[in-house]
């Protein structure tokens, strides 16, 4: 296997007592796009900032294209790692001309004007070469940050939240501009968020973190769908924590029985947690009428996009989000329905896997934007 | 997406009556100069040989040269200095910020007259060194010593400027230049100090604009700019048009500096223009083995610009007390200049309100260019405007000649911009919102005004009346020339006793001046801590 772009093995930056980044670990493929999706302040900025080197390590190893920048007595300055970054305001030079940032890193590079020129075609702003940061729309004032982190062809390229103070329509075009000029560019790149649908559609892979820690790295399809842990299985997307009893393959929960996924054991048999996505059940309009035992109650709709979102309740005041396929008309708030859980493969946590999950269903589903 | 789009033009819905008030304003502070205009033109062609003559190019010469050597001074004063109290580890650092900026508000004549009365012929110094024998010091003045007293009194604009520029600009640039291959040092050189440029240039030429405007400094210190040339023409010749045109030749000089100063003002904003939210704060950069070095340079120039004049000033206060100075004198002059300043912060902000809300509710080109009027003063240095109005009214309204009441207009004339600025900025961020919720529910337009914008602006208008005001009591030349006859102010009080050498006589009301300097200087920090 080819060496990593970026390694980062135990790296742990506390501020006083708090510990920001805690013995990390992760590894970026070259030419892969990796995302890293977190909470606000669970350490994502520092840890790109560590990459940097725009701050130093309190202990642990940072290696970017196999070369040691950080640890055990090494400390390279920021401006010999190769390390490109896109800040959160973009930070342009805002006394130099679109063609002079994207040139500024390449001072020694005899063939500047060649490398600036093409990079400029590369995010489709040849035309505004000459024009200054002031003068530019934000969307383009990002692609310029972009291209300026290229042009001296780094090991990798980091992203601190690029997009979040872009609007939502801008964002959307611009994800898609951002993912085509870093494929073009074939440069491993790591990019920070706490936009879920940034994380799922942009990232070869995801690495969710939390408390300066990354709990799980794998394609965004396999975090969703084989989440890591009770966190990240409500933390990306929305998931029902359902409590079952599990005997090898399948566990058995009140609203029936799921395939789990992964090797069954002895240690796993018993009480467990089940993850149960809004699109695992099937949803049946209930007549009208006393509710009966097994009905569901409609306690609040959420249109999220292209789907419809329902949060239900039954007799036990359990909760569960549920989505509604399209045979189903509308539901209004009050409304019973039926569930049947659909015969899907998912994940399931022994009992009392995390101590942090006190309920066994998410009070608030994470919103998605 | 950005810029804001073109502004449309509101003239046509501004109230008559706001617009006439913000028409006469500008009217009434552009007078002086059109006034002075029409009594050079009147000169009398001999007079115009007298112009022309080598003595005329050599003032102008000293008045360039001092201006340029302030400009460099300031500089090289107030860009270290700013980068020191906000982004190095300056053992002190807090502390220091405030003292390099009390300066500003100490008048040039306090600090020439503490610099004479130290160092002067019959200073404090020579007074010390009398029992060793020895009988003179070489005189302080001159070039040498204007250029001392403007630099230690304006480098704090440059301060002031770069320290905002350097607070608006995101630490993230100077990262992302590094991330970029260059070291710390080269970051600073292509990166932080470009940047920083348009502002450092910004404050540099207030401190050119102060040095050419000023009269105090360089007529204590005898050394021959503009300033002085008019005065002692106007005092010395029958022939006043020559006084007068030599005002025009300094007032071309003024409103070129003002003009390249809004400019650069401009830049610098645009390139603030591009970070906007969630930013880190600055790292704080090690000064290493450069501590000591630093913490030295920050002694010396607030030893020089603060410790050397509040000495001298307690020396020779004490002493004078020991004398038996009349203490009377100072309670006077205090009276008089409370009661000056005081008329020309009223007049300031009542002049300025109608501008102000002009501007800020019905923006449009004409606004825009009465406002412009209305700042003339700015530009105009105090011996001009001074001049202007005694030739004013001695022609047109003797009456008034040598009352108090032209004195307070030609102060508000001088000091208005101050106020304008404090309003506007106020009368923006209120918003015409209220006052329309007032009108909804029952209130006139001028009862809406009055019931609710006014007490919103109320803050603004006492702040910038403030500002008028301590800027009026330290005034001298417009003191010293439209004053009533024996009207002493603090400032008049201190430049007759300095010039004359009575330093202990200087010492009581130029204390009473350091204290409201240092309430200047607490209500300009006010400002740039809650601009950031």
């Amino acid at each position: 296997m080819s060496t990593p772009a970026v390694r980062l093995h135990g790296l742990t930056r506390r501020y006083g007592s708090v510990a920001a980044v805690d013995e990390l670990d992760l590894e970026v493929l070259p030419g892969e796009m990796l995302t890293v999706l977190g909470p606000s302040g669970c350490g994502k900025t520092t840890m790109l900032r560590l990459i940097a080197g725009l701050e130093t390590p309190d202990a642990g190893v940072v290696e970017i294209g196999g070369r040691r920048v950080a640890g055990s007595g090494v400390a390279v300055p920021p401006e010999r790692r190769r390390v490109g970054m896109v800040f959160q305001d973009f930070a342009l030079f805002p006394h130099l001309s679109v063609h002079d940032n994207v040139g500024y890193g390449l001072r020694r590079d005899p063939d500047r004007e060649v490398r600036v020129g093409e990079l400029l075609e590369l995010i489709d702003l040849a035309d505004a070469a000459g024009r200054m940061p002031h003068q530019l729309s934000g969307g383009m004032q990002q692609r310029v940050a972009l291209a300026r982190a290229l042009a001296p062809r780094p090991d990798v390229v980091l992203l601190d939240e690029p997009f979040s103070n872009l609007d939502a329509a801008l964002r959307t075009q611009l994800r898609a501009d951002v993912r085509e000029i870093l494929r073009a560019a074939g440069t491993a790149a790591i990019f920070v968020t706490h936009d879920q649908d940034e994380a799922l559609t942009l990232g070869d892979r995801m690495a969710v973190m939390v408390g300066g820690r990354i709990v799980q790295v794998a394609p965004p399809e396999v975090v969703y769908g084989e989440p890591a842990s009770p966190f990240v299985a409500t933390f990306v997307g929305i998931a029902n924590l359902v409590p079952a009893d599990r005997r090898g393959g399948r566990a058995a929960t009140r609203l029936g029985v799921v395939r789990v996924v992964g090797p069954p054991d002895a240690r796993t048999d018993g009480r467990a947690l089940a993850v149960i996505r809004p699109e695992h059940f099937d949803v049946i309009e209930a007549p009208d009428g006393p509710a009966d035992t097994g009905s569901w109650r409609v306690l609040r709709r959420r249109f999220a996009g292209t789907e419809i979102l329902y949060e239900v309740t039954d007799s036990h005041d359990q909760r569960l989000w549920v989505e509604a396929g399209a045979g189903v008309r509308r539901l209004r708030v009050g409304d019973s329905v039926h569930l049947s859980l659909r015969d899907v493969e998912t994940v399931a946590f022994p009992s009392g896997h995390h101590a942090d999950v006190a309920t066994t269903l998410p009070a608030e589903a994470p919103a998605r934007s | 997406m950005f810029r804001s789009p073109r502004p449309v033009s509101m003239l046509g819905r501004a109230p008559r009556p706001l617009l006439l008030g913000a028409l006469a304003v500008a009217g009434l502070a552009v007078l002086p100069l059109a006034y002075l205009v029409i009594r050079a033109l009147e000169a009398d062609p001999g007079s115009l040989d007298l112009v022309l003559r080598p003595r005329t190019a050599v003032v102008a010469a000293s008045t360039v040269g001092l201006a340029l050597l302030v400009g460099a001074g300031t500089i090289a004063l107030g860009v270290p200095l700013a980068w020191l109290t906000t982004r190095s580890d300056l053992p002190g650092r807090r502390a220091w910020a405030v003292l390099t900026v009390v300066p500003l508000a100490i008048p040039s004549y306090v600090t020439g007259f503490a610099f004479l009365a130290t160092f002067g012929p019959r200073g404090a110094l020579q007074g010390l060194l009398a029992p060793l024998g020895v009988e003179r010091i070489p005189s302080f003045g001159g070039l040498f010593g204007a250029t001392l007293v403007l630099v230690l009194v304006s480098y704090p604009d440059v301060v002031l400027a770069t320290r905002a520029a350097l607070a608006r600009t995101d630490p993230a640039v100077e990262d992302a230049a590094r991330l970029l291959g260059d070291r710390r040092s080269v970051v600073f050189r292509r990166i932080t100090l470009p940047i920083l440029a348009p502002a450092i240039a910004a404050g540099a030429l207030l401190a050119v604009l102060y040095a050419l405007s000023d009269f105090g400094a360089v007529s204590l210190l005898q050394f021959d700019s503009f300033s002085r040339a008019i005065y002692v023409q106007y005092r010395a010749s029958f022939d006043r048009s020559l006084a007068a045109i030599l005002s025009l030749m300094l007032v071309g000089m003024t409103f070129a500096v003002a003009w390249g100063e809004s400019r650069v003002r401009s830049r610098a904003s645009a390139f603030a223009g591009t970070a906007r939210t969630s930013r880190r704060p600055p790292s704080t950069v090690p000064l290493g083995r450069w501590t000591w070095p630093a913490f030295a340079f920050c002694v010396a120039v607030v030893g020089l610009a603060l410790v050397v004049p509040a000495g001298t000033i307690g020396w020779w206060l004490i002493r004078g007390i020991g004398q038996g100075e009349p203490v009377r004198v100072v309670v006077d002059a205090a009276l008089n200049s409370f009661l000056a300043g005081g008329g020309a912060a009223l007049t300031a902000v009542m002049l300025a309100l109608p501008v102000a809300l002009l501007v800020a509710r019905y923006p449009s080109p004409v606004a825009s260019f009465l406002e412009t009027a209305a700042f003339t003063g700015y530009a105009l240095p105090g011996i001009v405007i001074a001049l202007a109005v005694v030739f004013l009214s001695t022609s047109a309204v003797p009456v008034l000649y040598q009352t108090l009441v032209l004195l307070v207009f030609a102060y508000a004339v001088r000091f208005m911009p101050q106020a304008i600025g404090t309003v506007r900025a106020a009368a923006v961020s209120v918003g015409p919102r209220v006052e329309e919720a007032g009108r909804t529910l029952g209130d006139g337009p001028v009862r809406a005004f009055v019931r609710l914008t006014l007490p919103l602006l109320r803050p603004a208008l006492v702040a910038g009346g403030a500002l008028v005001f301590l800027t009026t009591v330290k005034e001298l030349p417009m003191a010293l020339l439209l004053g009533p006859i024996g009207f002493d102010t603090l400032a008049t009080e201190i430049w007759d006793a300095a010039a004359e050498g009575f330093y202990a006589r200087a010492a009581g009301p130029a204390a009473l001046l350091l204290v409201l300097s240092a309430a200047t200087v607490a209500v300009l920090l006010r400002n740039e801590e809650t601009t950031r």
